[in-house]
């Protein structure tokens, strides 16, 4: 597993993804001259854009680089040869979703120091009313990465049963819009609206709301453009619910592959 | 030379083409540059993680409109403002990010002198005030409001004690207090936009207080030379010239909007622009 780890993560580097997202990254210099076209939060717009552009980015890697990873070597055939290699199918699946995942943390690294400079460049150009706390900074960007990551998991998911990149790539989209919205449909539920629609759609977008992955959770960007304290026990209770739920996902992903017909 | 031809014709072509697209780009009219926005909760949905980004290029998307409104103004050109439609873009932006300060402050710039929908604006205050409950602009901001258009004192009394707590400045346990009452209308409104102008980095909104701030100004050297030619004389003055001639007002007023200054039958300084430009044309006319 090691070995496919290794290797998957050598050819994201070799295919120059990494060049590519310096390339993108070209763009958080520019972010403190187009904050300054607020009138009364220009280190807070700073923040709003630079969590735009890191998210973007990540959530573009994860779609397109988890999306055609086991797809692409399915369709090529290379996985008809892991068959003579003294490993399992899942060992297989679990080191390439592992490369993608550690790539995205990699990759968080950088455009999060990006972004802590850009943030304090604003910052002493234009001094916050409140100051900047860090912290929420660094946990907000690891928390994104962690929701594509778990992102990234649903990609390997759909590819274990898909026989095109359509499943993969636009199933992993609706998932992401699903999983941003379901917290605001939950909350819908449960307000005096909600509570007028038939019984059955309420269980029903009851049912969905369980099952579907809470993105919402991974969003501290209030926390982190506002100074908001951070409370400690969701942290904590997110970064369970994130084990649990890439467990679950990656154990459907690894039974699934490993019934699958390669030819 | 064929292909040089016919790269220099495709750029002319493209320069024919985009040149007039520009303009009519520029000259949209503002409505259709506002466009349609959806309501905040279909918007806090479909813009995903992106929300706050939403809210803050909303917000962009209307004080670049009210820029070029601003703009248009000041060159004389009458282009009535599309207020309603600004203050709906502004109420989304803050649903889908209710910690944003540009929506609240630039909302409390247009809603109330320009607009006059004082409820409107201290009722966005209001709910800003629940989220940003650091921040004593808010309360500094419908305090005015209620003082001086609504004159509603024990209800500023209450926003300036919030601010007054949330700072800790006298000069807001002070307008909590009876200063109020004793300060005129004039000298309340230039405190305010001294603060008001200390805090602003955006040029249009800046430019807009700054004119409004020396008219206030002037209009408060009037009164100020009003009344000490009611102390010398036991009467009040016929007209402002009358101020000159005494050499109780020193220098001749000058109402940056362009009007003229007047004591009305009350006694009470006035301007034929009432403070904007289309004021000023129109009293012209």
């Amino acid at each position: 597993m090691w070995q496919v780890f290794r290797a998957n993560l050598k050819g994201i580097f070799r295919d120059r993804v990494f060049l590519g997202i310096l390339v993108a990254a070209t763009i958080f210099p520019l972010i403190p001259s187009v904050s300054s076209l607020s009138m009364r939060q220009v280190t807070e717009l700073s923040i709003t854009l630079s969590f735009s552009l890191l998210t973007f980015i990540l959530l573009l890697l994860a779609i397109f680089l988890g999306g055609t990873s086991l797809w692409k070597d399915i369709e090529r055939r290379y996985t008809f040869s892991i068959a003579g290699l003294p490993l399992t199918r899942g060992q297989y699946l679990l080191g390439k979703f592992a490369a993608i995942a550690v790539f995205l943390l990699l990759v968080s690294l950088v455009l999060g120091l990006l972004l802590l400079m850009t943030v304090y460049v604003t910052s002493i150009l234009h001094p916050p009313i409140r100051p900047v706390v860090w912290g929420n900074l660094v946990l907000a960007v690891l928390f994104h990465c962690l929701k594509y990551i778990l992102l990234v998991s649903f990609t390997f998911l759909f590819s274990t049963v898909s026989t095109s990149f359509f499943l993969p790539i636009f199933g992993t989209i609706a998932v992401f819009f699903v999983g941003t919205a379901s917290q605001q449909v939950f909350d819908f539920l449960q307000s005096p609206s909600g509570q007028k629609l038939p019984v059955l759609l309420q269980q029903i977008a009851t049912g969905l709301y369980y099952i579907v992955p809470n993105f919402t959770a991974f969003d501290l960007n209030v926390n982190a453009i506002y100074a908001l304290d951070v409370p400690l026990n969701g942290i904590g209770l997110t970064l369970l619910y994130f084990i649990v739920y890439l467990v679950i996902i990656l154990s459907c992903a690894s039974f699934l592959f490993a019934r699958r017909e390669l030819n | 030379m064929k292909k040089l031809v016919l790269v220099g014709l495709v750029l002319l072509l493209y320069v024919s083409v985009v040149v007039p697209f520009t303009a009519y780009m520029q000259n949209k009219p503002f409505v259709e540059k506002l466009g349609y926005v959806p309501s905040a909760a279909t918007l806090r949905t479909t813009s995903l993680d992106q929300q706050y980004l939403v809210s803050s290029t909303l917000i962009m998307k209307v004080l670049f409109y009210y820029g070029s409104l601003f703009e248009a103004q000041k060159n004389h050109i009458d282009i009535p403002p599309n207020y309603d439609g600004m203050v709906d873009v502004i109420e989304t932006a803050v649903k889908l990010d209710p910690y944003n300060m540009d929506g609240y402050y630039f909302a409390q710039a247009i809603l109330t002198w320009d607009n006059r929908r004082i409820e409107r604006a201290n009722a966005l205050l209001e709910y800003g005030m629940k989220y940003r409950d650091w921040d004593f602009y808010l309360p500094f901001f419908a305090g005015f409001n209620a003082a001086y258009f609504l004159k509603d004192y024990p209800t500023a009394a209450k926003y300036y004690q919030r601010a007054a707590d949330l700072t800790g400045y006298a000069l807001f346990s002070k307008l909590a207090g009876r200063y109020m009452y004793e300060a005129g209308k004039t000298e309340l409104a230039i405190v305010y936009l001294k603060t008001m102008l200390a805090s602003t980095h955006d040029e249009t909104i800046r430019q807009s207080f700054q004119l409004r701030l020396a008219a206030l100004e002037e209009t408060r050297r009037a009164e100020v030379a009003r009344d000490l030619f009611i102390a010398e004389q036991g009467r009040h003055p016929k007209s402002l010239a009358e101020l000159e001639q005494t050499g109780t007002l020193d220098f001749p007023l000058v109402d940056p909007y362009g009007g003229k200054f007047f004591l009305d039958e009350t006694g009470q300084v006035r301007t034929t622009s009432k403070f904007s430009f289309a004021g000023a044309k129109k009293s012209r006319q």
